[in-house]
């Protein structure tokens, strides 16, 4: 029952912000860069490479600092705005408290990538690409889903540097990271046994044959589980001044 | 009288420093508890050990005669608390912030937050955003948001800070009449001697972490005599006058010649006379009671508070 009413406040908090609109038009800049680019350089592309390239760079490029920025926004504004104390002295227990803004991030991750789907078949309509049909949506649905699902399990160990470091900065610079070790080991074998370069492989189907799936999830699960379990033992401790 | 707020050997310690050290509180029920001190002294850290925000090092907290930290949940929803300046959601109004609070605390009654306005006369602000209160406007709106589930015990941190004369005065007000309409016992920390003076029933100074003294304002009063206070040219001559000739032994000499005789109050007529007729030449007289501020001063071992 308290989750529910958590969940309502962590929506209710969200009335008038500008980080609502300012993640919608991050999410944007994905569909609008790749549909206008392959419409100028090669019209000819069928319908699903633009699907593709949308979650490739969505997954790989675009996620991890943009729904870092949103983690940092929903779990440092606390700080920020001096509101923590009254949450937690209403009372709240510490462990609702960090899932009811973990159900939001996720309902906000994938609200966003949805955005990208959505906004891709728009502008593909728009300026009629070829190779749309009802198998191609519901593949590229589930494909961007998964995307958005597994950068989502992996916001755990942003989770945990925003809730100590409580600053914008080093989750930033952790999430620029990301992206850098993604884009560095994009052409390596290798890349499979990073988290989130192995997320964005899982979506697109483009697992490189070198390892076993399995080491790919085990990768995903055990940098999701260390982050979650860490995070919330911290947070349970933490002193809040 | 039942006890509302108990420590035990308090203690808070962060690297070498102890924040708070062994500190040994008794609020009791219906009480205005002024907690005075100097910044630093350790106010804060003992609000955010008594609302469970931090884990002592040492030491118990009994709230309502439980032990805090095994009851955590339930003591808390009979507390309605300020530490610092009270946060707000800026984007939000009031209403919408106390909405946030009342859903969270399961507070269902209607029009409950409107009476919360109306007790700190925000009740015509509501449109406005959070953000565009001033700081007088915020700490009453925190105070608004405390009452919303009808506490038995409000823990305010410094809810005077920054605020001007107005405000300082509005706030005063509103404690005083709560304390008094709602019979809700109320502890609250101040570095402003003042302040405490005029709000407090009772009041326990802290001073690099530990509780100096716990006492009833009407003790206090009953304990800080009132004094005829000389300055003379030649303070031994004096002296010795006092003792031989009145008999007075209750005095005591401060610097540049003052001299306080707590003893023969209404009589310094005649003992001006005597002075002068000894040819003791006498600067000053004052009839003074001893305030606060030197109670205070004598207590932390001098030096001004702030």
């Amino acid at each position: 029952m308290q989750l529910a009413s958590l969940l309502f406040t962590e929506l209710l908090k969200l009335k008038r912000s500008s980080m609502f609109l300012l993640s919608i038009a991050g999410a944007a800049v994905a569909p609008l860069v790749v549909v206008v680019a392959t419409y100028v350089n090669e019209p000819s592309t069928p319908f699903k490479e633009l699907f593709y390239n949308v979650n490739l760079y969505t997954v790989l490029i675009i996620g991890a600092p943009l729904y870092g920025v949103v983690t940092t926004y929903l779990f440092n504004r606390e700080y920020v705005e001096n509101t923590i104390k009254n949450i937690l002295t209403i009372p709240v227990s510490r462990v609702s408290f960090i899932m009811s803004k973990t159900l939001l991030l996720f309902m906000w991750i994938m609200m966003l990538t949805m955005i990208a789907w959505f906004l891709t078949l728009f502008l593909g309509l728009l300026t009629q690409f070829d190779g749309l049909d009802i198998s191609l949506l519901v593949e590229s649905f589930k494909e961007f889903s998964i995307g958005g699902v597994l950068l989502f399990i992996l916001s755990t160990p942003i989770i945990l540097v925003t809730l100590v470091m409580k600053n914008y900065v080093p989750t930033i610079i952790f999430t620029v990271v990301i992206t850098l070790i993604n884009v560095m080991g994009g052409s390596s074998e290798h890349r499979a046994l990073f988290p989130w370069a192995a997320a964005g492989d899982i979506a697109n189907h483009t697992l490189p044959s070198t390892y076993p799936p399995e080491y790919s999830y085990t990768a995903i699960i055990v940098t999701a589980l260390t982050g979650f379990i860490a995070l919330i033992v911290y947070f349970k401790k933490a002193d809040i001044h | 009288m039942s006890e509302i707020i108990k420590t035990r050997n308090l203690m808070k310690i962060y690297g070498e420093q102890k924040s708070v050290d062994h500190l040994n509180i008794t609020v009791n029920q219906g009480e205005i508890y002024g907690f005075l001190g100097r910044n630093g002294a350790g106010k804060t850290t003992t609000i955010r050990m008594l609302l469970g925000l931090i884990k002592p090092t040492f030491g118990q907290v009994e709230i309502f005669g439980e032990n805090l930290f095994n009851n955590q949940k339930s003591i808390l929803r009979r507390i309605g608390s300020i530490v610092e300046v009270p946060g707000f959601y800026e984007n939000l109004t009031a209403r919408e912030n106390l909405l946030i609070n009342a859903k969270i605390l399961g507070v269902h009654k209607k029009n409950t937050i409107e009476e919360a306005l109306e007790i700190v006369d925000l009740h015509n602000e509501t449109k406005k955003l959070v953000g565009k209160y001033s700081l007088g406007m915020k700490q009453r709106l925190g105070i608004a948001r405390a009452l919303l589930h009808n506490p038995e015990l409000l823990i305010l941190d410094e809810p005077t800070n920054g605020l001007d004369p107005i405000g300082i005065k509005e706030i005063r007000s509103l404690i005083l009449s709560l304390a008094k309409d709602r019979n809700i016992t109320i502890f609250v920390s101040s570095h402003i001697l003042s302040e405490i003076e005029q709000l407090a029933t009772h009041m326990g100074i802290i001073h690099e972490g530990r509780l100096l003294e716990e006492i009833a304002f009407d003790k206090l009063r009953e304990r800080n005599r009132n004094y005829l206070e000389f300055q003379v040219s030649d303070d031994n001559k004096a002296i010795m006058l006092l003792e031989s000739q009145f008999g007075i032994s209750d005095y005591e000499v401060h610097a540049e010649g003052n001299i306080r005789v707590y003893s023969h109050l209404g009589k310094q007529g005649r003992l001006n006379k005597a002075f002068v007729e000894n040819g003791i030449e006498v600067l000053k007289i004052n009839i003074s009671e001893e305030g606060l501020e030197d109670y205070f001063t004598k207590l932390v071992g001098g030096g001004a508070i702030g």
